[in-house]
C-alpha cells in the first residue's frame, strides 16, 4: 500500500463524516463553518494527490471566500433551518441510496487507483506534455523534450484506431528525435503538434541564448502550460463564465444610488473597535498581497497562476472590508474600480489572442508574440494572460463580497 | 483489503455526491441546499483527481536537477501525475465559487420579497398568491 494511499484513507474518511455533518447539522452558521473546514480538508487530499495548484484554488475559495461568502448571506436571512416533524425524508434517501448503489457497481469496472496503464495516462497525453513541456539546460530557443523522453504507453489496450495512430505518431516523433539526438545535432527539432515547427526554428539568434538551468522557452508547470495553452480557449471562457457571475451579482443585488449618495457610514457589525483584529490584520494584508502577488506571477514555474493567486489576492481586500467595514474597503479600492478591472482582465486575455493573430498567428498561438525568439512566447504569452485571469478572478471576489455585504436598503 | 483500497476513492467520490444529491433533495432551506450542491461538485473533482493519480507518481512540474543533468521525469516508470484533470477542476472550483455567489444573490432577493427562504413555505405562499389572482380575475 502506497503512502498516498494511506493517507488518503484517513483524509476522505474525516471528508465523508464532514460532508454528512455538514448536511445534516440544523444552524446554518455551523453549516457555513464546516463546510469551511470541509474544503480545507479537500485541500490536503489535494496535496496528498500531488495536485498543487488545485489545493491552492481550493483553501483559498473554499476555506476563505465560500465560507465569507456564506456568513455575509446568514446576516441578511436566518441563522437557523425551520424545525421540522420528521428529520429523515426518506424517499429521496431511497433514490440516493439507488443512484449510490449504480454508480458504485459502474465504479467496479474502473482502472484501480493509480494504475500507470489506466487509458486517461496514454491516450493523447504523451503528445499533450510534448508539445507544451520541455527544457535542455544551455540550448536556446524551444527545445524538443529531454533526450530519453519515452511516451508512456500500453498498446495491449484496445485502442479505437484514432487513438492508436495519436499514440504511434508521438512515438515515431520522439524516435526521430533521439535519433537527431544521437547524431548531435540535438536542438532545433522542436514541432508543436499543431504545424508550427518553421516558425520556432525562424529567427534565432545567439543574443537569446539562455543560461544553463534556465528553462528556455518552456513552461515547467504543465497544469499553467495546459491551461494557458492547450485548454486556452477553454480557460478564456471560465474567465468570461467568472467576469458573468460578477455581473448578475452587480445586477441582483447592487442598489442605484442617487449622484450624491454615499454607502451607508454606519456597520452592521463594527469590528474596528478590536484592537487585536485591527493591527493583526494590518500585519498579514501586506504578506498576503504579496503571495498573491507571487502566486499570479511564477504560474508557469511553480504551482499557481491566474486563479488561484486571485483568490488570494481578493482574500487580502475582504480581511480588511470585513475588519474595517465596506465604507473603508469602498475608499481603498473604488467599486468603479472594481468594475472597470474585471473588465479590462478578460480584454488582456482576449487581447493577447487577437494580438497573435494581428502577427499571422493563430489564436492564442504564443509563438507570436516575439518574432525575434518565438519560443519565449510561450513563457510570455502565459504570463499575460494568467495576469488577466488573475484581475478578473480577484476583482469578481470583491465585487461579489462587496454585492452580498450590501446593507439592506429600509 | 488490498481490493477495496483499489477503488476506494471512487468510492468515496460516491458517498460525497450521494451526500449533496441527499441534501440538495430532502432539505428545504435554500442555503442548505447552496451548500450541498458544492458537496456534489467537490464529490466530482473528487473523482477527476483520482484518476489523474499514477504509482510513484509527483506533482506534474518540471524542476532543474543541477545545470547539466537533464531530468527525465516521463521515463518509465511514470514520475508524473497526470496534469490535465488537475487543470479542469482547477477552473471548475472558481466557476463553483462564482455558482455559489450567484445562488446566494437570488435567495437574499427570495428573501427580501418573501420573508422566508424554506422552501415548502415558499410553495405555500406561492399557492396563497395564485389563488388570490384567481379570486381578483373571478370578481
Amino acid at each position: 500500500m502506497s503512502e498516498v494511499l494511506m493517507i488518503d484513507s484517513v483524509l476522505l474518511l474525516l471528508v465523508a463524516a464532514t460532508a454528512i455533518a455538514v448536511v445534516e447539522v440544523r444552524s446554518l452558521y455551523a453549516a457555513a463553518m464546516l463546510s469551511g473546514i470541509y474544503s480545507l480538508l479537500m485541500a490536503l487530499v489535494w496535496v496528498n494527490m500531488h495536485s498543487m495548484d488545485v489545493a491552492f484554488t481550493e483553501a483559498a475559495v473554499g476555506g476563505g471566500i465560500s465560507t465569507i461568502l456564506l456568513i455575509g448571506t446568514l446576516v441578511h436571512t436566518e441563522r437557523e433551518e425551520k424545525k421540522r416533524k420528521t428529520r429523515v425524508n426518506w424517499g429521496a434517501l431511497l433514490v440516493t441510496a439507488m443512484t449510490g448503489a449504480a454508480l458504485i457497481y459502474g465504479t467496479l469496472d474502473m482502472p484501480r487507483f493509480g494504475d500507470p496503464n489506466a487509458p486517461i495516462h496514454n491516450l493523447r497525453v504523451p503528445e499533450m506534455v510534448n508539445q507544451t513541456v520541455g527544457m535542455t539546460a544551455g540550448a536556446k530557443g524551444k527545445q524538443p523534450p529531454p533526450v530519453g523522453w519515452t511516451p508512456r504507453q500500453n498498446l495491449e489496450l484496445p485502442l479505437g484506431h484514432k487513438q492508436a495512430y495519436a499514440m504511434q505518431r508521438a512515438h515515431a516523433t520522439n524516435e526521430a528525435r533521439l535519433k537527431e539526438a544521437g547524431e548531435g545535432h540535438g536542438g532545433h527539432g522542436g514541432q508543436k503538434a499543431d504545424g508550427h515547427g518553421a516558425e520556432h526554428e525562424a529567427g534565432h539568434d545567439d543574443a537569446h541564448a539562455h543560461p544553463a538551468g534556465d528553462f528556455n522557452g518552456h513552461v515547467p508547470n504543465t497544469v499553467t502550460s495546459l491551461l494557458a495553452a492547450y485548454r486556452g480557449y477553454d480557460t478564456m471562457f471560465e474567465t468570461a463564465v467568472i467576469f458573468t457571475a460578477g455581473a448578475s451579482l452587480i445586477l441582483l443585488l447592487r442598489r442605484r444610488r442617487r449622484p450624491g449618495e454615499n454607502l451607508p457610514k454606519q456597520q452592521s457589525a463594527n469590528l474596528t473597535d478590536q484592537v487585536i483584529l485591527r493591527v493583526m490584520c494590518k500585519l498579514f494584508i501586506p504578506f498576503i498581497l504579496i503571495f498573491g502577488l507571487y502566486v499570479i506571477s511564477h504560474g508557469e514555474i511553480g504551482p499557481g497562476g491566474g486563479f488561484q493567486g486571485g483568490v488570494i489576492l481578493a482574500t487580502a481586500f475582504i480581511l480588511y472590508g470585513l475588519i474595517f467595514g465596506r465604507p473603508e474597503l469602498h475608499r481603498v479600492l473604488p467599486e468603479r474600480l472594481t468594475d472597470i478591472l474585471a473588465v479590462l482582465g478578460v480584454l488582456l486575455y482576449s487581447g493577447v489572442g487577437v494580438f497573435t493573430m494581428l502577427r499571422g498567428g493563430k489564436f492564442l498561438d504564443y509563438a507570436f508574440l516575439n518574432p525575434a525568439s518565438p519560443g519565449d512566447g510561450e513563457p510570455l504569452g502565459m504570463t499575460l494572460v494568467e495576469w488577466g485571469v488573475g484581475i478578473t478572478v480577484c476583482t469578481v471576489m470583491i465585487t461579489i463580497f462587496n454585492q452580498l455585504a450590501e446593507e439592506e436598503s429600509k | 483489503m488490498s481490493d477495496v483500497l483499489e477503488i476506494y476513492n471512487y468510492w468515496i467520490y460516491i458517498v460525497l455526491m450521494m451526500v449533496g444529491f441527499y441534501g440538495v433533495m430532502a432539505k428545504r432551506n435554500l442555503i442548505k441546499q447552496a451548500i450541498a450542491l458544492g458537496l456534489f461538485q467537490t464529490g466530482i473533482f473528487l473523482f477527476y483527481i483520482s484518476m489523474a493519480v499514477v504509482d510513484g507518481g509527483t506533482a506534474p512540474i518540471w524542476m532543474a536537477d543541477g545545470a547539466t543533468k537533464v531530468p527525465n521525469p516521463l521515463a518509465v516508470p511514470a514520475a508524473f501525475d497526470n496534469p490535465l484533470p488537475h487543470v479542469l477542476m482547477l477552473t471548475a472550483i472558481v466557476v463553483g465559487v462564482s455558482i455559489l455567489a450567484v445562488a446566494l444573490a437570488i435567495i437574499i432577493n427570495i428573501r427580501r420579497a418573501f420573508g422566508t427562504i424554506e422552501y415548502d413555505e415558499l410553495t405555500k405562499i406561492e399557492r396563497e398568491m395564485e389563488a388570490r389572482e384567481a379570486r381578483e380575475a373571478a370578481q
